[in-house]
């Protein structure tokens, strides 16, 4: 799972005026993006877009296994046996995602060592959806319904991106969170339908969740850095604000069907404009997340942390000394 | 017909109870890879217990899967202290994961044969998934054995720490002469002797010594209903949403 | 450690995750190497690269590549590659494959018989006619 927004660094000037590409092969690799072909591990290109993509497919990697803290608290206690194998699965696969993107970022040139220890110093970051607690049973089938909804609103349009193996990646990702929105939107159903406890705990989740998810999709359009080269090179595919008003115009009459409210008394579809108006949420808020300051970011940082030291020994008794770091093939 | 259910139910437990326990891994493991593996393993596990739980209702009147595993007291249940332990270090889930599935995989090919028909159906659906298990068992024990001076020392100690509660799979239930003479099940002493061959193989090709057991330090209790402490803690968590609210979808 | 909301997860709770609170560096090569894997879907069918694995030796990657690539894809055979044994053409070559028009002698379209046998059954036809005239 994974949403737009605040992926993307502006270079730097010194960066720009270190590394000048040769505008021959540039424009060749334009012209090669603009037929729509992909751009493979072995093509030349430009010194910016192999950044940001690491950045991107990065940041979507640690999202995976981040993502599979929050729901992973209920895993021991999900109710009865189809929840509690579905639940397995679900964060297996995020696990999974993890791995597949990590493999898609290391065609880039950047080794899986080099990506966990950013994620472990802070210096890389991951979805700020997953710095919430999933308080209840209610909670995780909101993020396996909402949450996951929203990430295949972003990895859809990304998944027509213009790297081959984050496409590849995607697409086997893509299919997989189908089943995982399924089994979310059933568990979440279930408790809709079902007593008034059960309902409750579904809306107090619900409200709780909210303002994540309108962050989830990133700033506004208006105040995010907008990078048009992003865009024509085929990194970022969807603007935050069109991708937010997918969703939205997805999933909000499925809520609102089921007679549950979201916390926004402004939340209203405009006919003429066919367009969701909202409250801004608080993008301050936002940003104290991003930078570390969340109710969860130290316990998920930590948990990283104990899982990656707990399993050093294993890794190390089994190093071969005559591997060597190949860059993957695709 | 009392023996019979026993033995399907000690089962059923067996693999609910270590299924829960490899899934308190997923999402903690060493690497990204194995964190799949296991969890794929503690998805199979679980699926057997609930296939398991589903013969007892089915053949025997037994309420439903969802109500054995998740709303019967602590005294009911029939598992070995050995799947009851915390999942500790990864050295620790491993051993167990070894001693335990080698056990299953030769209690199943006994049942395959098995004169209880849905057992041995059962048997036969899942035996590639367990071949699975001792292959992924089986290759750890052997590189970790044969790592570092640290992995062996883990190995070892974690095999020695192992032994007296892996034993106690093997405890006999009251009425298994019957389900030997009928040929349901050739029994348990006939499984511990050829699981001990099994795994003598294994543990001396990964340079690990075999620890020997006094009959008398062997962990027994789980088959007649006396758990370790363990347990209680791992049912509350098990059952706390599904106890929430009784009669309920959730 | 200062959470700000209480940890929720029983698993996480039963860690002492202070201990840990300093480790934040993996060595060079300790997530191993990649191997290639290819899969196949059913008997019959071809072996299709799928992805990758890490892997410390070519059995370990078949021991992880059979749930990351198999439990989801049907499959009834699986390959591991060492990455560093495949060899490759570079995309930078790619015009090699461009196959110019005319040669058509390679393409079954480029063989039409049939008008050939059309035009000779013709006139075999009317060879017969002119037989049968001078009798």
């Amino acid at each position: 799972m994974y949403g737009g927004g605040y992926i993307f660094s502006e270079p730097t000037q010194k960066e720009q005026d270190d590394h000048l590409d040769d505008p021959v092969m540039l424009a060749a690799f334009e012209a090669r993006i603009g037929q729509g072909e992909k751009i493979e591990p072995q093509d030349w290109m430009p010194y910016e877009y192999r950044r940001q993509l690491i950045r991107l497919i990065e940041q979507h990697a640690h999202s995976e296994v981040m993502g599979a803290l929050p729901e992973g608290a209920w895993i021991t206690r999900a109710p009865g046996f189809r929840r509690k194998l579905a639940l397995i699965a679900k964060v297996q696969d995020e696990i999974g995602h993890g791995q597949l993107l990590y493999n898609a970022a290391e065609t880039l040139g950047k080794p899986r060592e080099a990506m966990i220890n950013d994620l472990l110093s802070g210096k890389s970051k991951y979805s700020n959806v997953f710095n919430y607690p999933a308080k209840t049973w209610a909670d995780v089938t909101v993020i396996g319904f909402l949450i996951d909804a929203a990430a295949i609103v972003n990895q859809v349009a990304n998944s027509k991106g213009s790297y081959g193996p984050y496409c590849r990646a995607l697409e086997r990702i893509c299919y997989e969170e189908s089943f995982h929105i399924k089994q979310g939107y059933d568990a979440f159903v279930a408790l809709a339908l079902g007593s008034a406890s059960q309902r409750q705990m579904l809306q107090q989740a619900l409200n709780r969740w909210w303002q994540p998810i309108m962050h989830f999709f990133g700033p506004a359009d208006k105040n995010s850095v907008h990078s048009e080269q992003l865009m024509r090179w085929k990194v970022k595919m969807a603007s935050n604000d069109a991708m937010r008003q997918q969703f939205l115009d997805s999933y909000v009459p499925k809520i609102w069907e089921l007679n549950l409210t979201l916390p926004d008394p402004y939340l209203k579809k405009n006919l003429e404009s066919g367009k969701w108006e909202f409250t801004e949420p608080d993008w301050e808020e936002f940003y104290k997340v991003i930078n570390g300051d969340g109710p969860c970011n130290a316990e998920r940082l930590a948990t990283r942390k104990y899982a990656e030291e707990h399993g050093h020994w294993v890794r190390q008794a089994l190093i071969n000394s005559r591997q060597q770091f190949a860059i993957p093939l695709a | 017909m009392n023996a019979v259910k026993d033995l399907i139910l000690k089962m059923a437990d067996d693999s609910l109870i270590i299924g829960h326990r490899s899934s308190e891994w997923t999402g903690l493991g060493p690497i990204l890879e194995e964190d799949i593996a296991f969890s794929s393993m503690a998805q199979d596990k679980i699926g057997h217990a609930l296939a398991l739980y589903g013969i007892l209702h089915e053949q025997f009147g037994e309420l439903e899967a969802d109500q054995l595993a998740f709303n019967r007291k602590e005294s009911k249940f029939r598992c070995c202290h050995f799947a009851e332990l915390p999942i500790g270090e990864y050295d620790f889930s491993l051993m167990r994961h070894f001693l335990f599935d080698h056990a299953e995989a030769i209690r199943y090919e006994m049942l395959s044969s098995s004169s209880f028909a849905p057992l041995a159906q059962l048997a036969r659906k899942i035996k590639g998934e367990i071949k699975y298990h001792v292959l992924h068992a089986n290759s750890w024990i052997l590189r970790l054995g044969r790592g570092t001076e640290e992995s062996r020392h883990r190995m070892q100690s974690s095999l020695n720490f192992c032994m007296p509660y892996a034993l106690g799979i093997f405890e006999k239930n009251e009425a298994e002469s019957d389900l030997i003479t009928e040929g349901i099940f050739a029994g348990e002493e006939h499984l511990r002797i050829l699981w001990e061959e099994q795994i003598w193989k294994q543990i001396d090709q990964a340079g690990l010594q075999f620890p020997n057991v006094p009959e008398k330090k062997v962990h027994m209790g789980g088959r007649s209903g006396r758990h370790t402490v363990h347990l209680h803690m791992l049912l509350e968590e098990l059952s706390q949403v599904f106890r929430m609210e009784q009669g309920v979808e959730w | 450690m200062k959470t700000k909301s209480p940890i929720v997860d029983p698993r996480i709770i039963r860690l002492d995750l202070e201990k840990s609170a300093s480790f934040n560096h993996l060595g060079d090569m300790e997530v191993w190497g990649t191997y290639e894997v290819f899969h196949q879907k059913k008997r019959g069918d071809q072996h299709i690269h799928a992805g990758v694995v890490h892997a410390p030796d070519p059995e370990m990657a078949l021991v992880f590549a059979k749930e990351q690539y198999g439990r989801r894809l049907k499959c009834a055979n699986l390959w591991v590659v060492k990455t560093s044994d495949i060899y490759s053409i570079g995309y930078e070559n790619e015009d090699m494959f461009e196959t110019v028009p005319e040669k058509i002698y390679r393409e079954a379209g480029g063989y039409k018989l049939r008008e050939k046998i059309s035009q000779y059954k013709k006139s075999i036809t009317s060879v017969n006619i002119k037989e049968r005239e001078t009798l």
